[in-house]
C-alpha cells in the first residue's frame, strides 16, 4: 500500500473510495441474494449452493450449535464470519447484509434530512435492546427451541421472499407471507424514520456480531488534536456508534462513511496508534437485566412447547416435508428461512401459521389443496441449509413395487363427501392419480339403482394404508370443491414412530 | 506486518512494542481459535435429538423353572379362591417347586378396568393376596404386583381391590405410572421393540394371574392376551392382527406359572362388562406351567373350543404349549 499522509491526496482518495467499494459490495450481495433466491425457486441452482447466504449467516451456526449440538453442512461459513468480525468489526452489517442494504437504501432515499441526521444518528441507550433479543433467542435455542429465524435478518428476508413475494405470481398467497412481508415493510418504514433502526435496536445478528466486534483491533480511530467537533461525521453514520465521542465499536457497521465525511481528516480505520489507549465502552445491558432475561425466557420456554399442538399433541394437518427429522430434532434445526417453501415445484409447502403450534410458527407444512409432494422430487431436502429436512434418495418415497421407505402421512376417505360413495355419481380421479405401484387406492365395483330408477355402475375408492405415501395428489385433484373427499393427515409419517398407524414389526425403528 | 501497520500511523516516530502488538491481537486470535475448535468439534455431528437406539436390545428372559419339562395343569373348585389355589398348587408340588428363597417374584394380574371384583373384569383380589402370601412364605425376597391398566391406574388398582389386598399380604403394588420400563425386543413378526414394565423384567420368577373373560374381538381372553398389560406404548395397534400378536406375546413372555382365575366369569360384554347379569360364579382356579393349556381350559368354561381361537393355532405352531389341556391334567 502506498504511504498516505494525513491530508495528502492518496489517503484522501483511498478514504473516499472505501465508500464506493462498500456500495459495490452491498449491491453485489443484494444482487446475489435475489439471484440465489430466483435460482432456488426456479430450480436452476441445486443443493446447498442455493441457500449459501443462509449458511453464511453466523446465527445459523450458533443457533443449531446451541439447539441441536451440531453445525450442519455449510453453516461453518458463519463461524468464519464471526472470526473475521473479531478482527474487522461488524463488516457483515455494513458490507454484506441484504436487509441492511435495503434499509440503507430506504433511508438514503427517504430518510431524515441531512441536518436532522445528526440527531437521528445519535446513540441511544435503548439500542441495547437487541442484546436482550439475542439473549432471549439464544436461551430458547439452548433449551432446544430454535426461534432465531423469526428475527434473524437473513432468514427473515428470505422468508418474506419465499412466502410473501414469490407467491404473488406463483403458487398462491399464504398468511405467513403477509406476516413476514409486514415485518419487512415495518423494518423498512422505520428505517425512513431512523436509519437502520432495526440493525441498531433489534437485530439479534447485529447483537451477536457486536459482541465479537468488541475484540476487533481494527476500528475507527480519531485524532483528538485535529478534530474540531463539527459533527459532520454523524450525518452519514449508519451504526449510531458515535465516532465523535467515545466510539462504540459494538455498534459500528464499518460503513466507513465517517472517514469521507470528516473535513479535517481526523478519522481513520485501523490499529490504535502506539501508546494510544484502547477503550471499549460497556454495553448498556446491566448484569441484572441480562440475568432476568435469561431466567424469564427459560421460564417461558416450556409454555411455548406445550401451546398449540407442537410436540405435546400431534396435529393431523401439520404434514412435514419428506425427509424432515422427528419433530423435536426438526424444530431444533429449522430456521424458518422458507428455502423449502420456495423450492417446492408443485408449491405444496407453506410457511405455517397455526397448524404446528406457537413453536412451529413459520415452519414448513404441506397443504395438499395448493400442491402435492411429487414422488421423485427431493428438492426441499437438498436446499435446506440446516438439515432439518434431510436429502432423500429419489426412490425413497415412490412406493414402486411395495411400501415406501419414507412416508409423510396417510390419505383418508370421507365417504360422506365422495361422489361414488355418497351421491351415486361415477368418479375415479383419486385412484387414477395415485402414483404408487401397486396403487394405494383401489376401486370397489358395485351396481346400484339411483332414485330416478337408472342403473349405474360405480367404482368406489378404498385405501390400502400400507402403500399410501401421503403424497396428496389424490386430495389435490379431488373434484369435491373446498374440502376434498379424500384428505391426507400426518398419521403414518415414518419420521415419527409414535404417529404410526399400522402395527408393524420394528415400528419404532 | 507490524512494520506496514506502523507506516500508516500518524506518528511515525514511535514503533509498536511487541507486548502492545500482542495485547491487540490476542482477543481476536483467541476468538478465532475458539470458533475454529467449536466448528471442528460440532460440524456434521448427528445432533442431540436422536431417535431411540433400538438396535442392540435384549429379548425378554425365560422365567420358567425347567423349560424342558412337559406342561402340567391342575384345577380346583368349590372352596373359594384361596383354598382352590392352595389345592391346585399342591397338586403341582406346591409353590416351593416354583419359588425359592431369596427370589424376586412379579405377579401380573389382569387389572385393566375401573371395576369392582363382583363385576369380574379384573382378577380376583383374594386370589392375588393368597398367591402373594404363598410366595412370601416360600421365602421370596420381594413380591411385586404390577400391571399396565386401561383406565386410570390408581382408580383401577383401588376399585379392583387388588391394591389393598396385595399390600395387606405384603407385596409392592406398581403400575405404568409408578414403575419404569425397559426397551426389549419381543422378536416376533408383528412385535418388535416394546417398552416392558421394569418389575417384570427384573423379576427372577413371573406368575401370570389372568381372569377368564369374554372379549369382543378375541372371543375369550385368558392367559396369553394378558401380556398386553406387561407392555406400554401404542397398544391400540395390536388389534389389527390380534391372534398373531397374542401368540407372539406368549412366545415373548414365558412365565414360571399361570394361575387362571375363574372364580367369577364374565360370559358376555367383555372385556369391560359392568352389569352383574354378565357374570357367572364358577368358583374354579387352574394352575399350570403351560399357557396354551391355560387358554384352552379358560375358553372351555365359556363354551369356546380351541379350534375356534386362531391365536391358539398359531401358538401351537410356534410350539408354545399343548391345546389339549385335559391331557396335561394332574389330579388335585
Amino acid at each position: 500500500m502506498a504511504q498516505p499522509k494525513p491530508g495528502g491526496g492518496g489517503w484522501k482518495r483511498w478514504r473516499v473510495r472505501t465508500r464506493h467499494w462498500r456500495v459495490l459490495s452491498q449491491s453485489l450481495f443484494l444482487l446475489a441474494f435475489v439471484a440465489l433466491f430466483w435460482g432456488l425457486a426456479s430450480t436452476l441452482f441445486h443443493g446447498k449452493l442455493a441457500s449459501i447466504l443462509l449458511a453464511l449467516d453466523p446465527l445459523t451456526a450458533v443457533g443449531t450449535a446451541l439447539a441441536e449440538w451440531t453445525i450442519p453442512h455449510w453453516a461453518w461459513l458463519g463461524l468464519a464470519v464471526l472470526a473475521l468480525t473479531a478482527v474487522l468489526g461488524r463488516f457483515f452489517c455494513g458490507w454484506l447484509c441484504p436487509l441492511g442494504t435495503l434499509q440503507h437504501l430506504v433511508s438514503s432515499l427517504g430518510g431524515p434530512s441531512r441536518r436532522a441526521r445528526v440527531e437521528a444518528n445519535r446513540y441511544r441507550p435503548w439500542f441495547a435492546l437487541k442484546y436482550l433479543v439475542l439473549t432471549v433467542l439464544l436461551t430458547w435455542a439452548a433449551l432446544g427451541s430454535e426461534h432465531l429465524g423469526w428475527l434473524d435478518p437473513i432468514p427473515l428476508l428470505h422468508r418474506a421472499f419465499a412466502a410473501g413475494i414469490r407467491p404473488l405470481w406463483h403458487g398462491g398467497l399464504m398468511p405467513a407471507g403477509w406476516v413476514s412481508c409486514g415485518l419487512l415493510a415495518a423494518i423498512l418504514l422505520l428505517s425512513a424514520w431512523m436509519p437502520r433502526f432495526y440493525c441498531r435496536a433489534l437485530c439479534p445478528l447485529g447483537a451477536l456480531l457486536g459482541l465479537f466486534a468488541r475484540l476487533a483491533p481494527l476500528r475507527i480511530r480519531r485524532d483528538d488534536d485535529s478534530c474540531t467537533g463539527c459533527k459532520l461525521c454523524l450525518m452519514p453514520c449508519q451504526g449510531a456508534d458515535e465516532p465523535l465521542g467515545e466510539h462504540r465499536v459494538s455498534e459500528c457497521h464499518v460503513c466507513l462513511n465517517c472517514l469521507a465525511g470528516c473535513g479535517e481528516d481526523s478519522l481513520r480505520y485501523g490499529l490504535a496508534a502506539p501508546g494510544q489507549a484502547v477503550t471499549t465502552p460497556a454495553l448498556d445491558v446491566g448484569r441484572r437485566r441480562f440475568l432476568l432475561s435469561v431466567v424469564a425466557t427459560a421460564a417461558i420456554a416450556p409454555v411455548l412447547r406445550v401451546s398449540g399442538s407442537g410436540l405435546a399433541a400431534r396435529s393431523y394437518d401439520a404434514i412435514r416435508p419428506p425427509g424432515a427429522l422427528a419433530e423435536d430434532a426438526f424444530l431444533a434445526r429449522c430456521i424458518t428461512c422458507g428455502a423449502c417453501v420456495a423450492s417446492c415445484p408443485p408449491g405444496a409447502i407453506v410457511s405455517d401459521i397455526g397448524r404446528s403450534g406457537v413453536e412451529g410458527l413459520f415452519t414448513p407444512v404441506l397443504v395438499m389443496r395448493r400442491g402435492w409432494c411429487e414422488p421423485s422430487c427431493t428438492r426441499c431436502g437438498e436446499v435446506c441449509p440446516t438439515g432439518a429436512i434431510t436429502t432423500l434418495d429419489p426412490k425413497a418415497k415412490q412406493a414402486i413395487g411395495g411400501p415406501a421407505e419414507v412416508t409423510i402421512g396417510t390419505a383418508f376417505l370421507d365417504r360422506g363427501r365422495c361422489l361414488p360413495w355418497a351421491m351415486d355419481t361415477p368418479c375415479i380421479v383419486c385412484e387414477e392419480m395415485c402414483p404408487t405401484s401397486p396403487k394405494a387406492i383401489w376401486l370397489d365395483r358395485v351396481e346400484t339403482t339411483r332414485k330416478d330408477g337408472a342403473k349405474v355402475v360405480l367404482q368406489r375408492p378404498c385405501i390400502r394404508p400400507e402403500l399410501c405415501t401421503g403424497c396428496g395428489l389424490c386430495e389435490n385433484r379431488c373434484p369435491v370443491g373446498e374440502q376434498a373427499a379424500i384428505r391426507v393427515s400426518s398419521v403414518g409419517e415414518t419420521r415419527d414412530p409414535a404417529n404410526a398407524l399400522l402395527q408393524r414389526r420394528n415400528a419404532r425403528v | 506486518m507490524a512494520d506496514r501497520n506502523v507506516t500508516t500511523e500518524p506518528d511515525p516516530d514511535r514503533t509498536l512494542g511487541r507486548r502492545e502488538l500482542l495485547t491487540k491481537w490476542v482477543p481476536p486470535l483467541a476468538a478465532g481459535v475458539l470458533l475454529g475448535g467449536a466448528g471442528l468439534a460440532l460440524h456434521g455431528r448427528e445432533g442431540r435429538h436422536r431417535p431411540p437406539d433400538t438396535r442392540a436390545i435384549a429379548v425378554p428372559p425365560d422365567w420358567r423353572v425347567d423349560p424342558s419339562a412337559s406342561g402340567r395343569l391342575a384345577t380346583a373348585g368349590g372352596q373359594g379362591p384361596e383354598a382352590n389355589l392352595r389345592r391346585a398348587l399342591a397338586a403341582l408340588g406346591g409353590i416351593e417347586a416354583f419359588v425359592r428363597a431369596g427370589e424376586r417374584v412379579a405377579i401380573k394380574p389382569n387389572c385393566g378396568w375401573d371395576r369392582a371384583p363382583e363385576q369380574a373384569a379384573n382378577t380376583n383380589p383374594e386370589l392375588i393376596a393368597e398367591l402373594v402370601r404363598l410366595c412370601l412364605a416360600a421365602g421370596a425376597a420381594k413380591v411385586t404386583v404390577v400391571d399396565s391398566t386401561c383406565h386410570d391406574p390408581e382408580r383401577t388398582f383401588n376399585r379392583s381391590g387388588i391394591a389393598a389386598a396385595a399390600r395387606a399380604a405384603g407385596a409392592d403394588v406398581l403400575h405404568q405410572g409408578t414403575a419404569g420400563t425397559v426397551l426389549l425386543d419381543l422378536d416376533g413378526s408383528e412385535l418388535g421393540p416394546w417398552e416392558v414394565l421394569q418389575p417384570i423384567v427384573e423379576a427372577d420368577r413371573l406368575i401370570n394371574v389372568p381372569i377368564v373373560k369374554h372379549h369382543s374381538l378375541a372371543r375369550a381372553t385368558v392367559a396369553m392376551k394378558n401380556w398386553i398389560g406387561a407392555v406400554v406404548g401404542r397398544r391400540n395397534s395390536m388389534h389389527q392382527r390380534l391372534p398373531q400378536v397374542t401368540a407372539e406375546l406368549g412366545a415373548a413372555f414365558r412365565p414360571t406359572l399361570t394361575v387362571v382365575d375363574a372364580t367369577r366369569v364374565m360370559v358376555d360384554g367383555g372385556p369391560t362388562g359392568g352389569s352383574l347379569d354378565l357374570v357367572r360364579a364358577l368358583d374354579q382356579v387352574a394352575v399350570t406351567t403351560d399357557q396354551v393349556a391355560a387358554d384352552a381350559w379358560g375358553a372351555s368354561l365359556l363354551g369356546v373350543a380351541p379350534r375356534e381361537l386362531p391365536h391358539l393355532q398359531i401358538a401351537a405352531r410356534l410350539g408354545l404349549g399343548n391345546v389339549d389341556w385335559s391331557s396335561l391334567r394332574v389330579e388335585a
